[in-house]
């Protein structure tokens, strides 16, 4: 689409070319959300024309302006419309697809490296690089001559919209052993992940080199984003598993719009995310900083936790109301915690844990209280939850494939899921559901400009 | 090389209809590799069909050990004239499909070929009620012998032959699917290989006028993969000996064994339109 037409098509196309003053006038409280978003995406600096950059109808980033309610957890509130030509910059200290507000749909793809030696792993991520930035972009590929293979699989048609694509590479624990000479700028948490006594692991849905994370508005979008490393990596990477999900759009009424989308069980998650907005907040918790005691060049990254979690939902559906609410702590429809005001509670609303010390209210082993008993000792294991509902078709015994990738964000692994997980261990909610795959990664830093490459801090780390 | 009678390469030469190539590549200029191509391809059939008589007797004699032991070095004549044989895709489904093409899997009456006599002699370890499977795959090898024989081959099927044989690799080599129950999979592995290679090396003098870059790194690439392969040869100096079971090959080495075919999957693809075929 050309900038004009797309400028024509606009239905909130500003009168003037004075793009930052037209956000000022319609929707108030909307506004303010959005810019919010803005400055979390890094483009405060550039204002509302750093969208503008990249040929955007600028009032397409009210995708996220109807999200009111300036509360929190915006990472995992549900994504409320599409919008092919969102686009997410792709330089930063971080990457995107952290604190991005979650896309409608994701997955996680993991890798073998097939790479031999240092020279081709740089070229991995150099390739890696060139092809993120482009895709995130969007655009045009180069046309062929028709007796070759097509550069593009097609899949999106001649032109490539962004679709609010986010690629998020991270690295797994193996990539540090003798192949490439990485083992002395291992993060310090990062390990093999372990069983948990509730896990029945299927090994060929487990870790691996390096993953992508592909978020985008559709799944097509991150098919296709997919498929274009895929062809531009042979020799390189080999993939290992794949798991996509997705998160129910709302509907656009009023009822129910000011919440965290719903899992397959039917609950809220994410209800108790810490701000993914707030940066003081994300470079405690989330973002590896000076204080982490980690390698110099892990500065600006993130622990990734993921978690393939079927969900028995057969039996799940058989299960008294009552008795599913006792089991997360929460009322299924309000997302209130049972500690609140009854039918007045709201999703926001911070469970009391203080006056119910046995448990009475919201019981000792509900998921949230486990989870999080909000204590000043737990505050650090708070970690950023980004999931994906799943459904991957019917197991030998009839009941559907359904369940939960968990995917989450810390800046200490052991502190942020294992020991949440570790607090887990045991819960009621285990009944109904068993995690059968995922692994552990270290988040690179971000690329900060063209002359920089995701993985190059740590080539050089270890040159 | 044997000789042919002339009719087979004149045959070969008579039928290339080709389209305007790119101005370097010459259409003239692939007569004779794809000439070259077919009398390779009726070498190999010519020891299939032979092998194939000594694989299917043994069977018939209730020879269960000779019968296993044929079974591998039968097939790698097939193995390398895929792209060719594929053409055919009767035969190709009564010779070498496998269980998993068929709903019934092993208990389908419509599984017949390699792999059903693969299934009797290493799972059943018995040619017990395997006569008839035995003639029908030996009726249809000479059935696919005279077909080859008489067929022109299209300039577009032998070029882009290199790039089938690799992606067939890719898909069932590498994984250790296609010989589950013999675990042989590195003679198919190989006579793909064989069978890629020969393809590039007789068209190689025209994709180095186009890219020398090109073959290089082709090269590079089968060097990478036949290294890889030979380490699990039975015995260095004797290619009849074989290889070792596909269980043996370690996780390294089927990744190591991925890179370079994936590269030479996508590499070879660019043949024809590098030629200049469509």
């Amino acid at each position: 689409m050309k900038k004009s037409d797309n400028a024509h098509r606009c239905p909130f196309a500003p009168p003037t070319s004075d793009v930052e003053a037209s956000v000022e006038t319609p929707r108030d409280p909307p506004q303010r959300d959005r810019r919010r978003f803005l400055r979390s995406a890094g483009l405060a600096g550039l204002g509302i024309g750093g969208l503008a950059l990249s040929g955007r109808c600028p009032a397409q980033a009210d995708a996220f302006s109807s999200q009111a309610d300036a509360s929190s957890s915006e990472v995992t509130r549900a994504p409320l419309q599409r919008n092919a030509q969102l686009a997410y910059p792709f330089h930063g200290r971080h990457q995107q697809g952290v604190t991005t507000p979650r896309q409608a749909t994701g997955m996680l793809v993991t890798f073998d490296v097939l790479a031999r030696n240092r020279e081709q792993l740089d070229r991995l991520w150099r390739t890696l690089d060139a092809r993120i930035a482009f895709l995130v972009r969007g655009g045009e590929y180069p046309t062929r001559d028709p007796r070759y293979p097509p550069h593009d699989s097609g899949i999106l048609g001649p032109e490539i919209a962004p679709d609010g694509l986010t690629i998020t590479v991270a690295v797994g624990d193996s990539l540090f052993d003798t192949r490439f000479g990485l083992a002395e700028a291992r993060p310090r948490h990062l390990q093999r992940m372990t069983g948990f006594p509730n896990d029945a692991l299927d090994a060929t849905r487990c870790h691996g080199d390096l993953a992508l994370q592909i978020c985008a508005n559709t799944l097509d979008t991150g098919y296709h984003a997919l498929r274009d490393i895929i062809k531009h990596t042979p020799g390189l990477l080999m993939v290992r598993w794949k798991q996509e999900g997705t998160v129910p759009l709302l509907p656009p009424s009023p009822g129910d719009v000011d919440g965290s989308a719903r899992n397959f069980l039917g609950f809220r998650d994410g209800s108790a995310n810490p701000d993914g907005t707030d940066t003081a907040l994300m470079e405690a918790l989330i973002w590896v900083g000076a204080e982490h005691d980690e390698p110099a060049w892990a500065t600006g990254g993130t622990y990734l936790a993921a978690r393939i979690i079927r969900n028995f939902v057969e039996r799940w559906d058989r299960t008294p109301l009552g008795e599913q609410e006792a089991i997360f702590g929460r009322r299924k429809m309000s997302g209130a915690p049972l500690s609140g005001d009854g039918a007045e509670g709201r999703e926001q609303d911070l469970p009391d844990y203080a006056t119910d010390p046995d448990g009475e209210i919201t019981p000792l082993n509900a998921h949230i209280r486990l989870a999080n008993p909000r204590t000043p000792e737990t505050q650090n294991s708070r970690l950023l939850r980004r999931p994906f509902n799943y459904a991957n078709g019917v197991e030998a015994n009839g009941q559907l494939d359904m369940g939960l990738l968990f995917l989450c964000f810390q800046a200490d692994l052991e502190a942020g899921f294992i020991a949440v997980q570790r607090r887990l261990d045991g819960e009621p909610l285990e009944e109904y559901i068993q995690p059968v795959g995922g692994g552990y990664f270290f988040v690179l830093p971000g690329a900060v400009d063209d002359n920089d490459y995701l993985g190059r801090g740590l080539m050089a780390a270890t040159a | 090389m044997k000789t042919y009678p002339q009719w087979i390469i004149a045959g070969a030469l008579s039928l290339l209809t080709l389209s305007s190539a790119q101005a370097d590549v010459a259409p003239e200029a692939l007569i004779g590799p794809v000439a070259d191509y077919k009398l390779y391809v009726l070498d190999n059939l010519e020891m299939l069909v032979t092998e194939t008589e000594a694989f299917t007797g043994a069977i018939q004699d209730g020879d269960l050990e000779q019968a296993q032991a044929l079974y591998a070095p039968t097939r790698v004549h097939y193995e390398r004239i895929e792209p060719i044989a594929e053409l055919f895709a009767d035969l190709d489904a009564s010779i070498d499909a496998r269980e998993d093409d068929y709903e019934h899997g092993v208990e389908d009456p419509d599984f017949t070929g390699f792999h059903r006599l693969e299934y009797a002699l290493f799972h059943d370890e018995s040619t017990a009620g395997m006569d008839a499977y035995a003639q029908g795959l030996m009726d249809d090898v000479n059935d696919l012998e005279q077909r080859i024989q008489a067929l022109t081959f299209p300039p577009e099927t032998v070029v882009g032959g290199g790039a089938a044989l690799m992606e067939e690799v890719a898909a069932t080599k590498v994984s250790g699917e296609e010989d589950r129950y013999s675990r042989t999979d590195l003679w198919d592995f190989q006579g793909n290989v064989d069978g890629a290679r020969q393809i590039f090396a007789l068209f190689k003098p025209l994709a180095a006028q186009e890219d020398p870059d090109f073959v290089t790194r082709v090269e590079g690439n089968f060097d990478d993969v036949e290294a890889t392969l030979a380490e699990y040869r039975i015995d260095a100096d004797d290619p009849e000996a074989g290889f070792v079971s596909y269980d043996e090959v370690s996780d390294a080495d089927r990744r190591a064994l991925a890179g370079p075919v994936t590269v030479l999957a996508e590499d070879l693809s660019t043949l024809r339109g590098m030629l200049g075929l469509n």
